[in-house]
């Protein structure tokens, strides 16, 4: 019973020191997919216009590292950016789940 | 003559006092369940004002996030699904609200199941002793009743 109560402890510590590192890598993502967009020449409306958003507020969201981009539609945004799926998709693996992405693809260089 | 002063609808810029308010007043059931739930603004790079309720710890995601553009309320999920959109943002704080109403009636209906089976365990515990009882009573009322 103690041991349980303490391993709930340890458990929601480890929690509270994963959450700024996943909301930090989300924001990396964020600032990378900017510079992607901003390297394509168009704003968050251009790209929300090309996804087929009414709005343009998702990207915003997901720039601010609030959000992710959605596995649906990830070679979508790719193609809008100008960028290779795959690869697109590889990169950002790294920021949304950096474990699984080690275990794929090995360390990060 | 008195003039009736409105408030003055912004179109543009960060959130004044009375939105935050509203929103936050909707959400509150959400913000206050704790485990590093919560709430935090920022712009669009039009300068539009955006909200953004987080969800539980460790991710911290998005859960819902309302914006205002030109006027108007988007109610958007984490995903960028549109919910609801509407020059009141008191209508757009009551679907915000709506929206994540779903997590306190899954609540509800695990309360409403832990009833049940607790019940139903009482039930089956007490239901063999009445049996017994009335059994027991069944063979020691006619000789109660010879001795009367």
């Amino acid at each position: 019973m103690k041991r349980g109560k303490h391993q709930e402890v340890l458990a929601e510590k480890l929690q509270r020191k994963a959450a700024p590192e996943a909301r930090q890598l989300r924001k990396q993502a964020g600032d990378w997919l900017k510079q992607r967009r901003a390297d394509a020449g168009l704003s968050q409306a251009d790209l929300a216009a090309r996804l087929g958003l009414k709005y343009y507020t998702f990207i915003s969201q997901v720039e601010n590292g609030f959000s992710r981009v959605p596995t649906e539609t990830m070679a979508a945004w790719a193609t809008e950016l100008g960028l290779e799926p795959a690869a697109f998709a590889k990169h950002l693996l790294l920021y949304y789940e950096p474990e699984l992405h080690r275990l794929l693809f090995g360390a990060k260089k | 003559m008195s003039v009736i002063a409105f408030e003055r609808q912004q179109s543009a810029g960060l959130w004044s006092e009375t939105e935050l308010d509203t929103i936050v007043a909707a959400l509150s059931a959400a913000i206050v369940s704790g485990n590093g739930r919560g709430w935090e603004t920022a712009m669009t790079e039009k300068g539009d004002a955006q909200f953004y309720l987080l969800g539980p710890f460790p991710d911290q995601a998005c859960e819902l996030c309302v914006s205002r553009i030109g006027g108007r309320y988007i109610l958007e999920d984490g995903s960028g699904r549109l919910l609801f959109e509407h020059q009141s943002l008191a209508l757009v704080a009551l679907h915000a609200k709506a929206a994540i109403r779903p997590a306190w009636s899954g609540l509800v209906a695990r309360v409403a199941l832990l009833w049940c089976t607790i019940r139903h365990m009482i039930h089956d515990r007490l239901e063999p002793l009445l049996t017994e009882s009335e059994e027991m009573l069944v063979h020691l009322a006619p000789q109660l009743a010879a001795f009367a």
